[in-house]
């Protein structure tokens, strides 16, 4: 098709626009901000250069919670990715009932994320949770247990918590891939006598390519900006164990009142999820043959 | 042969038992518990099969909370972020896919990079910047950054269906005098309608759940959403379970009605959209 330069940007404008006034603008307010020492929203601060950037980079609580990040964005992958492939690779064999449980697995995604939180602190309660009389029942606990009173509990807690959310989306936009896949390549490597463990490593998995290009790329970003799961949950804690990028971010603006080290934070939180896209994209991005 | 039919059944089976476990009991158990009363709520021997039954803390919450004004917020705020986010994601993905200019690709990255300046990140600037121009504590201030969440992920969306649509068909309309509101209107908005509906159902969903820009966006009692209205019982010390219960229960009653009714759409936009 003939490229159409003109009215092509016109139609992408109103969009265009809207979403770089509402990103560009407040960037440039953090970045101002992050070069002043501002304390409390809406009072000014004196310039102080590039001092947030060099203190900031020293402190134990950012390295701590860009760890953090980064084993909540593994933890998620890895979650995420075997629910959602458990999910899309069962609801694309024929079953009675296949197509409510298709319409109705997504339920976990489209409950606001409060009550994803009232779920799950009701589930998993260390008092009266069915999941601790479940477990105590057949013998797997001995006592209850709290599942958010230590680092590593409440962690893999929350990492659950979050996937079981996400994972039925990311199941149907995979099950799109997998319904894209011509059924003509099953039949013949079944002729030649693939079993469908090997069909899914060299037909499924290499023709989701874009699919999982998108899904890699908004995944890890999505994953990454999760909050209100874990602000509602565990506020952090315990011992900042579950404090994220995020809720660093949050904590330092809203309860330390610390608004300029916060916009700091965003900026070096943006440039790092920048360059993870622009070499995400740079490298895996599917080749388009139209 | 006989064997890999058995592997396949047993796989089948077990992944299905472990899906309803994990995906569908917590509603099954959340919605019971609702109608439970407080002792068995938070009985420490847990009842699968519920002893009581009571309305108690339905009637506490429509009749003696801000229930309906936070409903009423929620709903105002969805379906204006939702109606916005569809008139400019489908002139968007029209323009992009449809249209080809010069830095399309660009473009269509860009958009889904977007997601790499998320929430918190923008929510202090994002407040300082609504402070100036006096959006504070409006609706406004609300779609504004839903839009922005919804619309890169619709836009996507919505490319698999407006490839589907041969570009012959429209190229005839041209030929036959017809305007670019005609084609627009008439022929790739009908065709592209069931993607259509898969964006909004998606939009809709974004904005009813939104929490963060909410809550601080937000301060007068009177403009609050259901989520943050939610999350200041999940706050309290001291949990009223039956009515947190019944509350969460009610907040996710409108996207589920809403989902009956076009649901099917959005399952079958995003599973057989295609994404060739």
């Amino acid at each position: 098709m003939k490229k159409n330069n003109i009215e092509g940007w016109l139609f992408v404008s109103p969009l265009v626009i809207w979403i770089s006034l509402i990103i560009l603008v407040p960037i440039y307010i953090a970045f101002e901000l992050s070069l002043f020492n501002v304390k409390i929203i809406g009072t000014s601060g004196k310039f102080v250069g590039i001092d947030n950037y060099i203190k900031l980079l020293g402190k134990s609580k950012f390295l701590n919670a860009s760890l953090n990040s980064l084993y909540w964005i593994i933890g998620n992958a890895i979650c995420q990715t075997f629910f959602a492939f458990t999910i899309a690779l069962t609801i694309n064999y024929k079953f009675p009932g296949k197509k409510i449980m298709a319409n109705w697995i997504i339920l976990s995604f489209i409950i606001p994320t409060v009550v994803v939180v009232v779920i799950w602190k009701l589930m998993l309660s260390s008092s009266s949770g069915v999941i601790n009389s479940v477990l105590i029942d057949i013998g797997l606990l001995d006592e209850a247990t709290g599942f958010f009173s230590s680092p590593n509990k409440a962690f893999i807690s929350l990492v659950l918590i979050n996937s079981w959310r996400w994972s039925p989306f990311l199941a149907l936009i995979i099950l799109s891939g997998l319904n894209s896949i011509n059924r003509e390549m099953y039949d013949a490597s079944k002729v030649d006598g693939a079993n469908f463990i090997q069909q899914f490593f060299f037909i499924t998995f290499p023709n989701l390519k874009s699919v999982l290009f998108v899904l890699g790329l908004v995944g890890t970003l999505l994953s990454f900006n999760i909050f209100d799961i874990i602000w509602l949950i565990t506020k952090g804690g315990p011992s900042s164990a579950t404090t994220t990028l995020p809720l660093l971010i949050y904590e330092t603006a809203f309860t330390k009142f610390r608004i300029s080290q916060a916009a700091t934070l965003s900026i070096i939180t943006s440039f790092l999820l920048l360059l993870f896209s622009i070499i995400f994209i740079q490298s895996m991005a599917p080749k388009e043959d139209d | 042969m006989i064997k890999e039919i058995n592997i396949k059944f047993i796989f089948l089976s077990l992944s299905l038992l472990l899906i309803i476990l994990i995906f569908f009991f917590p509603f099954f158990w959340i919605i019971t518990s609702s109608f439970k009363s407080p002792e068995e709520i938070i009985a420490t021997s847990t009842t699968i099969i519920p002893r009581s039954f009571t309305l108690e803390h339905y009637n506490k919450i429509l009749f003696n909370s801000d229930f309906f004004i936070y409903l009423k917020n929620s709903l105002i705020v969805s379906f204006s972020s939702m109606i916005i986010s569809i008139f400019l994601s489908v002139s968007a993905a029209y323009g992009l896919h449809k249209l080809k200019f010069y830095g399309n690709k660009f473009v269509e990255y860009s958009l889904l990079v977007t997601y790499a300046f998320p929430g918190v990140i923008l929510l202090i600037p994002i407040y300082l910047l609504f402070a100036k121009v006096n959006l504070l504590n409006s609706y406004f201030a609300l779609i504004i950054v839903n839009v922005l969440f919804a619309t890169p992920f619709a836009v996507w969306m919505l490319k698999a269906f407006f490839k589907l649509i041969p570009n012959e068909i429209e190229e005839a309309a041209y030929i036959d005098g017809a305007s670019r509101y005609v084609v627009i209107s008439r022929i790739i908005v009908p065709l592209a309608a069931p993607g259509i509906a898969s964006i909004a159902i998606f939009c809709f969903i974004i904005s009813w759940t939104e929490y963060l820009f909410a809550s601080i966006l937000i301060s007068g009692d009177d403009l609050k959403t259901l989520p943050v209205g939610l999350a200041g019982i999940v706050g309290q010390y001291q949990i009223d379970w039956g009515f947190l219960l019944s509350g969460a229960v009610l907040a996710s009653l409108p996207v589920i009605l809403l989902f009956v009714f076009i649901g099917k759409y959005f399952v079958s936009g995003l599973t057989e959209g295609a994404v060739k």
